[in-house]
Order: structure tokens, then sequence, then C-alpha cells
């Protein structure tokens, strides 16, 4: 991309120098305008058709036009007849149980970290740093025979999920440690002279003002599990009871099943997006906040 | 209510910086305490220390003949004014001073006559429903007070309670603690870099620097006898001027020749100087700002300056001035001493005289640049 | 080189800045990895004074202890029984008896096993009454091999509690000595929720990334060193074994040839390694340049309907992304949406081949994820963006800067010092980022060159994807897979080494503050 086309249109200088700065502005401003209709519209075009095509009755093959030419619910229907209200329980219910138990483990993570300086502080931090640049992948060759002799794969996969999704969530730290050592410290300190012991800090004092990154954590944590496909593909090993959304669908998606399953693909989107979406627009403000913070923070 | 005792302590940082070296000191039952110092020079550790926010490195803390280095902060029984006050953001004021007493477990009725009561002698009942962010700076001053207040805690202790404040506010709230302090009748230690705030609050001052406490005494004996020249320098404002000069012996008359003038030793500084038995030598003289007197003409003895800056006070004015030698002098002199005529020929450049007398005199080593006679 | 004084440096002129910076990046490489060298060295040589000084205190503490240390030795939480600090002493107790136990029964076992991974694979006996083969399972390499490995840990752990235990005895001999009393159980409890509350707040987290992550990242790196694979899975088939460096000379040896392709596999990682550096290089700064462009569009003022713009762009982050990147890979395929537009259209007479064509396949994911990306470095560069100091801009106005000046010398340096560290993980994300391409092309266009390379490797595939194809690919060839996570492990820990020890913005931290 330009830089130079950029600037001219994010500032309120002139462009050319014979132009009255009003004109000028008027015209930047106009051209922002233009850009932004346009990629409003590139961005909402494929969440437009898939709600369209979702809806069409005439074919479950994925036709080159968008504009369904018999409108209906049939692949709605359609869709409870397959294991689809079955993936849906089974990703609903391991985003409960992630957001909550993820939410416990990274808070408690975060807050020892930002507030507590033990002797092993630092080599953790290092530790786990070197840690994150193993790919995750890996792991799940093990952890698949591991689960598998547990009994937690397949049609069992939705305990065996969970765990794999909470268990290491710890390393996902930064966030909320950013968070945390925006707080001042003098407050810790205040109460520990006012009498409190850590645990009563955390309680009353620290948890009260933390409601920002609690529901950012609680957010990201259940919408994780909607979206995971490799983990879940993996523990659920091409058993149908044991599969989430993402690869429940992505198989409609195959060579030998698109021809008919599609427009069904449309409507279970349309389906799993509309919580996810809902969820997520109304606590939009404190995802803002935290990614923000986050990435400053580092 | 109780003696504070500090033995041998140090603090050392895990990167190996030494805050606090050998630390020793002992507070007396009642008394109130100043830590004074430039940052950086470890008076807010030691403070810490007391507090059990920071481990102690060597050495005791005791508190009421309790060795404390062990316990945790809420065991101590002390209570704490933070400098950014460390207000509770989601509790009103009447929970903030509540805190302490609900985590002890204190009855409600209970609790409610003590915050009220405390809220009544600092005038913050109106504000009690209020929370911190709705109250301005000295509110919430008068609230981080209260809530130590109320804990009935056998040490208080402050750490640059006002350094948050506006000038106007800080003499007002310093005026308070005076008031306050005499009200709660308890152990105070109070951290400040304000030599000002020091010496108006304090029964003792304990001026610190690198860690290293410099001199312990009275308001009266920090200001009278600093022990070296730091001391010398930090306690009092404009700091006092420091020239160097030799200090001669004449018949058992005393003398010092700053710039060429010739000013002779008062008597009894004179007989401290033989007690101490000091010797003719090259020595740092030491004359307060305020104890040098101005002169528009020259006399016998008089210092010729070069004033260089004009700092009109109101009540005094504060005159920079140069010596031949580039030496800078401070000169105090009250407004009221000078004419109409002789405050205009207060001007950049202008050629003027300084003078001294013999009682104001203090004398250091240069080497060591302690006290001659008090180090 | 020549080195210039700060003076000497302000008079070149910009190109010679430019280059003069440069080239010292450069010439710093070398004695930023001797840096490194020397302080892996300094680390190697502190542990082996720690541990010194341990063997030494643990030698004065026999030496100088009373018999109810000395017998801790061997029996640990004696001490602390005979202190009277009855719940440590039942716990050190416990841990050793339940050790013990443990190594008798079970740990003894596998440790004996590990250095061979099993002797005895399945064998086959006829049973002539029933005229069938039945199969009788021996040893397990699998099981031997994580068994072993969580056997070690156990020890180490023992090997640790033990020395606490050994420490407290010196401890308690010490306060005693100053005649204070010792803690009582109670007390220990107590402090878990006070002075000791960062412990009991990481039991929970550290356990599950020592089980969960650290305990098969060993594993893996393990198995690199083994020929695990679908037909040696250890137990129903064949064992596996040590094979020591045999599969890293398969990876990067330029003349083995894998097995059916044409090209080496370390032809087959060189070009999946370029694609992947060059995926997330522009992954990365299509995504930072473009996102931090929206975000001033959006925020100049004077701009109305800010919120509605950032709703837009926020919806496409909440919903989730499989359902995103799956149907907008359809809509891009031979007879998808977009094809079937432009062709209606009369603009193109053939479908464009964005998935089939290597170029142009590697270019569709890089346009696709900025539709991707964007959302989200907007929210992040907004963020920034309203904390840049307004009256940095003023002053720069006062002095005479255009536009264009403003963001190169105000907007950009001060984004990319906030974002440095943000910049270097979400490259490293970048080049693990298995859904992106995983779920718009599986790696295809396929290579036919590398297709014997385990799991039919493809053009837009990244070492990521490779690495999951590697393992549910046909012969499941997991040493493979375990070289080339260690090999991305590598590369990532360079990347981030060099660009931690050279950058200036990350070093000097408080420029911008």
């Amino acid at each position: 991309m330009s830089e130079n086309r950029l600037l001219d249109r994010s500032s309120d200088a002139p462009v050319k120098r014979h132009m009255g700065l009003k004109a000028s502005r008027t015209l930047a401003n106009t051209s922002i305008y233009v850009l932004l209709v346009v990629i409003s519209v590139v961005w909402l075009i494929p969440f437009i058709c898939i709600v369209l095509q979702s809806f069409r009755v005439e074919s479950t093959w994925q036709e080159s036009y968008v504009i369904p030419k018999q409108w209906g619910l049939d692949n709605y229907r359609a869709l409870f007849k397959t294991d689809f209200p079955r993936w849906y329980t089974n990703t609903f219910i391991a985003a409960l149980f992630t957001a909550i138990l993820q939410t416990i483990i990274v808070l408690c993570m975060s807050y020892t970290l930002s507030r507590f300086r033990f002797k092993m502080r630092k080599g953790l931090m290092r530790f786990m740093l070197i840690l994150s640049m193993f790919p995750g992948m890996l792991t799940m060759i093990i952890l698949y025979r591991v689960l598998s002799d547990l009994g937690l794969t397949q049609a069992n996969a939705l305990p065996g999920l969970i765990l794999v999704y909470v268990a290491s969530s710890g390393m996902g730290y930064y966030v909320s440690k950013g968070f945390f050592d925006t707080i001042p410290k003098s407050l810790d300190e205040a109460a520990r002279v006012d009498g409190a012991t850590r645990f009563q800090v955390l309680k009353k004092i620290i948890l009260p003002l933390s409601k920002p990154i609690v529901i950012y954590t609680v957010l990201t944590a259940f919408m994780g599990p909607w979206g995971d496909f490799v983990f879940a593909r993996y523990v659920s090993f091409g058993t149908s009871s044991g599969m989430n959304v993402a690869v429940g669908l992505y198989n409609w998606l195959n060579k030998d099943q698109i021809a008919k399953s599609y427009t069904m693909f449309c409507a279970g989107g349309v389906l799993v997006a509309i919580p996810v979406t809902v969820l997520f627009m109304c606590l939009q403000k404190y995802y803002v906040e935290g990614v923000t913070g986050g990435a400053v923070k580092g | 209510m109780a003696s504070v005792k500090l033995t041998d302590v140090k603090k050392v940082y895990d990167n190996k910086v030494t805050s606090v070296h050998d630390f020793n000191l002992e507070i007396k039952d009642k008394e109130f305490v100043v830590f004074v110092g430039p940052s950086g020079c470890g008076k807010s550790t030691t403070l810490r220390m007391i507090a059990g926010l920071e481990d102690i490195t060597e050495g005791t803390v005791e508190i009421d003949g309790v060795v404390v280095n062990d316990l945790q902060p809420k065991d101590r029984d002390i209570a704490m004014v933070f400098q950014n006050y460390a207000l509770y953001p989601h509790m009103t004021v009447y929970d903030n001073i509540a805190f302490s007493l609900r985590l002890k477990k204190v009855p409600e009725d209970e609790i409610y006559e003590k915050v009220t009561s405390a809220a009544e002698v600092l005038g913050i009942t109106e504000y009690l429903t209020r929370k911190p962010r709705a109250l301005s700076g000295g509110q919430r001053q008068r609230v981080a007070i209260g809530r130590a207040m109320v804990r009935n805690a056998k040490v208080f202790l402050m750490d640059e309670p006002l350094s948050n404040l506006d000038a106007k506010l800080r003499n007002q709230m310093r005026a308070e603690i005076i008031l306050l302090r005499q009200k709660l009748d308890t152990t105070f230690i109070y951290v400040t870099h304000d030599q000002t705030e020091a010496m108006t609050l304090g029964d003792r001052i304990v001026i610190m620097r690198d860690g290293i406490i410099e001199q312990v005494g009275t308001p009266m004996e920090v200001f009278e006898k600093p022990e070296n020249i730091f001391v010398a320098e930090f306690i009092g404002a404009p700091k006092m001027n420091m020239m160097k000069t030799e200090l001669t012996c004449e018949n058992g008359r005393w003398y010092v020749n700053p710039f060429g003038a010739k000013i002779e030793v008062d008597g009894a500084k004179a007989e401290e100087l033989k007690a101490k038995n000091v010797q003719p030598q090259t020595v740092t003289l030491g004359v307060r700002p305020e104890h040098m007197t101005l002169l528009f003409e020259p006399s016998a003895n008089s210092i010729p300056c070069k004033l260089e800056v004009n700092e009109m006070m109101g009540s005094e004015v504060h005159l920079h001035m140069t010596t031949k030698d580039d030496t800078k002098l401070i000169v105090r002199v009250p407004t009221i001493e000078l004419n109409e005529e002789q405050r205009k020929m207060l001007a950049y450049g202008r050629e003027l005289y300084i003078t001294f007398s013999g009682k104001v005199m203090h004398f250091f080593d240069p080497q060591t640049s302690r006290n001659l006679i008090y180090g | 080189m020549t080195q210039y004084s700060d003076l000497e440096f302000l008079k070149l002129s910009k190109w010679q800045k430019a280059g003069y910076k440069c080239a010292r990046f450069f010439t710093g490489i070398p004695t930023a990895l001797l840096n490194l060298l020397k302080r892996i060295w300094g680390g190697i040589k502190g542990a082996g004074l720690a541990v010194k000084n341990e063997a030494a205190d643990i030698w004065s503490t026999f030496v100088n202890g009373d018999w109810k240390t000395k017998l801790s030795f061997l029996v640990m939480g004696f001490g602390n029984l005979a202190r009277g600090q009855i719940l440590r002493g039942l716990l050190f107790l416990l841990f050793e008896v339940v050790f013990i136990g443990y190594m008798v029964l079970a740990g003894g076992y596998w440790l004996s096993m590990l250095p061979s991974l099993g002797k005895v694979g399945p064998t086959e006996t006829y049973d002539e009454v029933l005229d069938i083969y039945t199969t009788t399972y021996n040893d397990n390499s699998f099981k031997i091999l994580l068994y072993g490995v969580l056997t070690m840990f156990f020890i180490i752990a023992f090997i640790y509690t033990w020395r606490q235990n050994v420490k407290q005895n010196k401890l308690a001999e010490k306060i005693l000595a100053s005649g204070k009393p010792l803690k009582s159980g109670k007390d220990d409890l107590k402090s878990l929720v006070d002075d000791q509350f960062h412990k009991t707040l990481l039991a929970l987290p550290m356990t599950g990334i020592l089980v969960f992550t650290v305990l098969p990242i060993v594993f893996m790196i393990l198995v690199a060193f083994t020929n695990y694979d679908g037909t040696h899975n250890g137990y129903s088939n064949n064992l596996f074994t040590w094979v020591g460096l045999d599969n890293f000379n398969t990876m990067l040896n330029w003349n083995v040839k894998s097995g059916g392709g044409t090209q080496s596999y370390a032809a087959t990682f060189g070009e999946v390694l370029t694609w992947t550096l060059i995926w997330a290089f522009f992954a990365t700064f299509t995504n930072y340049f473009l996102g931090m462009f929206v975000a001033m569009a959006i925020n100049k003022k004077g701009i109305k309907f800010k919120k509605v713009w950032r709703t837009v762009l926020v919806l496409t982050i909440a919903i989730p992304q499989f359902i995103s990147l799956l149907y907008v890979s359809k809509m891009f395929a031979k007879n998808g949406i977009l094809n079937g537009f432009l062709m209606s259209m009369g603009w193109i007479q053939q479908a464009l081949p964005f998935w089939d064509d290597p170029t142009w396949a590697r270019i569709t994911v890089i346009l696709i994820n900025v539709w991707i990306g964007i959302p989200y470095l907007m929210l992040v560069a907004t963020g920034i963006l309203m904390n840049i100091p307004a009256d940095l801009y003023e002053s720069a106005r006062i002095d005479g800067a255009n536009p264009w000046q403003q963001y190169t010398k105000i907007t950009l340096p001060y984004m990319l010092f906030v974002t440095g560290p943000y910049l270097l993980t979400s490259f490293t994300g970048n080049m693990n980022n298995f859904n992106v391409i995983y779920l718009l092309t599986g790696g295809a266009p396929t290579n036919p060159a590398a297709s014997g390379a385990a799991g039919a490797v493809g053009y837009t595939d990244l070492l990521i994807t490779w690495l999951f194809k590697i393992t549910t690919g046909a012969e499941s060839q997991y040493y493979l897979a375990s070289v080339v996570g260690i090999l991305v492990f590598v590369v990532v820990a360079l990347i981030s080494l060099i660009v931690y020890n050279l950058l200036p913005s990350i070093k000097n931290e408080e420029d911008f503050q």
C-alpha cells in the first residue's frame, strides 16, 4: 500500500496550497467517507452472503449466485436431523466450562506475577516465554494418546477437550497481568497495613476493581472453543458425537459432502455466529480495553 | 503508644543495591520523628521496613520491645498514610475508614461511632457517602488520615503525606497534622523530603543521605549545630553559603579571611574551637544567607561581590552574588530594611559588599566535611 | 568498520546515517551471539557454583546438626515431627513413602526400560484348538517413554523436596537456638492465604502447565530421537527405539531423498520455511500498516459515525474465525461466488485460479488475512493513537511539520516503539498461524516435487500445518513432526533473540515515556 496516500487523507492540512483550508478538508473527509463505505461493504459482504445462502431452498450446492431464488428455512430444519445439535451442545458446554475455569487460572497466574515478588518469578516468566515458542500442536500427539488411555477421546471428547483448553491457560497471563500492574500497589499495601491478609486483599480490594479484565478474560475464554478446530478434531478423532461445531461444519465442506450440505453449513454458521456475536457486541467495551491495554504492555 | 527501635537495619535489594546501611535509632513512646533527605536516600525504604512492606535484609526492628521482622504488616499494629493516599476507589469514604475495623470484626455500631467521630475531627462528615474520586486532594488526604486514625495503632506512619498537595493546602494540612498529633498522642514516624515540614513537625529529625543517617537531633540542634556540610546545606533555605578560607589564631584570637576580608571569630565560638583543640588550618566556612549583612559601600573587612540575580519574595529579597573568584553566595535581606533607593540599586551586575558577624560561623573540615566543633 | 562518536555521527548525511546504523546492526549480530554464549556459559558456571554451594550447605547441616537433623537425612520430616511441626513432618514423610513406593512398584521398571524403549514387541501364538493366531502385547514403548519421563520428573521433585527437608532442619535449629518458637501447622495453613499466598495461587496453573505442556514438550523432543511412527507405534505393531540424530539427518541433509518425492526433505523444509517467513512478514506488516491506516481514518477529526465504522469492523472479530475462513475459502473457489460474479459481469472469461496456482494462492491468503486481521489491528492502533499526547502534534505543527512529516516523525515512531514487542509476538504468532492457512487452503496447491515428504505438503503450507499433516498423514511420522517442531522452536527463538538484543526501541524502554 502507499503510505503517501494514507497520509493525505488522514490529516487536516491542505492537499494543495492554493486550495482553501476548508475546501481541502472537505475533500479529504469525502475521500475518507468513500473509503470507509467501501471497507464496510467489503467486510460485511461475506456475512451477508452466508446469511442469504442459508435461506436458499432450490439448491444445496455451492452456486455462483448469492440471492436465493426460493427462500425458506429448509436448511435450518435439516440441521436438526444431523448431529449438529450435539456439536452445538458440546461446544457450548466446553465454552462454558472453559470460560469459568480458564478465567480462574489466568487470574491466579497474572495476579501472582503482578503482585508477588518471589525468588523464582523472573525465571518462571522466562520459562513460560520459552515454552510458548514450541508449537503447541506438537503436544497434541501425546495428549491425544494420554487422553485416549483415560477414555476421554472420541465420543467422550468433551471432558478431554475442556481439560486441554484449560490446563495450560496459565501461560496466557500477559493481558491481565498488564491490567493488574496498573492498579497501584499502594492499595494492596494500605489494605495489608489495615489488617488484611493477602487473600483478603485479593477478595476485597483487587477483584472489585478488576471487573473489566475479568469480563475480558471470560469473554475471550468463552469464544475460544467456538473457533477451535485443530485440538477438537484431534480429540474427537472422527467420531461425530464428540465433535464441536468447527470440526463438524468443516467436514460438511469435504469434497464428497459439499454438494448436499453447503447451504446447511451456511445455516449452521449463522446459528453459531448469532449467540457469540450478540454476547461479544454487548461486552465489546471490555474487549477493546483488554486488546488495547494488552498490546501496549506487550 | 509504643517505642520503636531499629538496630543495625540494612536493606539490600535483589540487584545488590544497598538502600539502607546499618540504621540505628530508638524512637521513644509518643515521640514525633521525621525522616528527611533527598529522594533515594532510603527514608521511605526504612519506613516501609517498619511497616512490614519491605523485607529487612539484616538487623532487627522492634515495636514495643517485640521483634517484628517476621510479622506481616497486619500483625504489627501500625497505621500508615501513603503519599498517593491509597484510598480504595470502589468504597465510599465511610467504608474506606471502616475497612480496618471491619477486618477486625468490630461491631457495626462501634464502627459507626468511631468513623463519624474521626470524620468530625477531620471535617469530612458531609463526604462520608462519597467515593474517593469525587473528593479534592485535600479531602482525600483527610480521608487517608482518618483511615489511619480509627485504628488506634501503636505507631502512626506517614510517607510524604503532603507532597501531592499544592503549596497553600500543604501549609494548612501541616498545621492540622500538628493539631492531630496533640489529639492522638501516639508515636509518629513521618517521612518527607521537605526540610520545612521536618523542622516544623518533628520532635526529632533524622537526616539521611544514600542510606546513611547523617544526623539525628531536634530541629534546633540540626539547624544550629549541623554535624557536616550536607546537613548544614540541607536544613535552611536558601542553603548555607560555603567559602573556602584559612582559620588563623593570633594571640589567642581566632580569625577567618574569606576573600581577603579579615573577620574575627566570636568569643564563644573561639572557646569551643579551643575546647575541641582545633588547630589553625584551611576550613570550609559556612554562613547562612540570613546571617549575612548587605552593604552598599565598601567598609573594613567587607567582601566585594557582583549581583547576579535578585529574587523578590515580598517580605524579603534573595540576592545571588558572585565573588571575584566566582564563588556563589546568597544573601537574604528583609525588604523592610531597604529603602526605595536601595531597592533600585539591586540591579544585575551591580557591585555590592557583604559582611557577617563572628557569631554565626560554622567551620567544616574541607576533607571530611565534618563540623570541626560539633562533628 | 569505523566507529563514530555521537557528535561525528550527527554530522553524517541522512543516507550515511542509515547505512551506518544498518552496518552496526549486522556487525552487532556476532557480538550479540557471543554475548549470548557468554551468558549461557555464565549461567552454567553459576549453576555449577550453586550446586557446589548447596552440597557444602547440606554437608555442613549434617555435620553441625543434632541427631534429629541427622536422622532427617534418611527419614524425611523426622526433624519436623520431633520438633513439633506435625503437619510439615507428616507431609514430608508421606511424600517419601509415596516416592519409595512408586519407585519400587513402577518407577524402577520404567527407568530400567528407558534406554531400550522396550525389548519384546507383540508376539503371535497359534492356538491349535481354535485355529487362530492370538496376539500377546508385551512391552509398550510409548508408555515406557512417557512414564520414564514422568519418573524423571518425580525424581527431580524428590531431590528438591529432600533438599527442602534438609533446609528446614537447619532453619528450625537456628530458630530454636535463638529462643523463638517454630511455626505450627496452623501457622503454615494460615500463611497459605497470606505471605505464602502466591504458592496457593500458582499451584493449580503450574500443575496444568507442567502436566499438559512441559511433560508433552519434553516427550516430543525425545520422540525426535526415536523412530516412532505409524508402523512403529510402540505397542500393537512394532516397538520404537532410539535412533540418535538420524531424523535430523533425514530432515536437514540435502542428499537424503524423501520417500516418493523427487526432492529431499531438506529442500522441502527450506521451501516451507521460506514461505513461512514471507507469510509471517507480510501477514504481520500488511495488517499492521493497513490497520493503523484504517484507525487513523476513523479517528480523524471531523469524521462522523465513528462508532458505526468501528462496530462494522468489530463485528467481524466476533464471528468465529472458522466460519468466516471456511466461507471465504469457498467464495474464492473455482466455482465460488466471486468467480461467478466476475464471469456474470463479463469481466473475465475463465475462473481465476485463486487456489490452484501457487502464486495466486499465496497472494490470496495474504489478502484474506488482511481482511481477517485489520479489525483487530484497528482496535490496537486506536488505543495507542489516542495515547499519543496531543501536544506532540501541536508542537510539530508549530515547528512547521506537514501531515506526512507528522506521520513519519511522530505517529510512526511512537507506534513502532509502543508496539515493538507486540510486533514480535505477532510475527511469531503468524508463523504458527494454523487456522488461517489450514481452513483457507489446507496447504493446497500440492507441491508435486515434495509430495512424498510426509503428508503431501503444498505451496501455502506453513511449517505448522506441515507438522499437522505429517502427524495425520498415512504414515504418521511422529518423529519427523517432532523434528519440524523443534526446528520451528529454533527459528522462533532465534528471531526473538535477535530482535530483543538488537532493536534499540525495545532496549530503551523509557524513550517515549
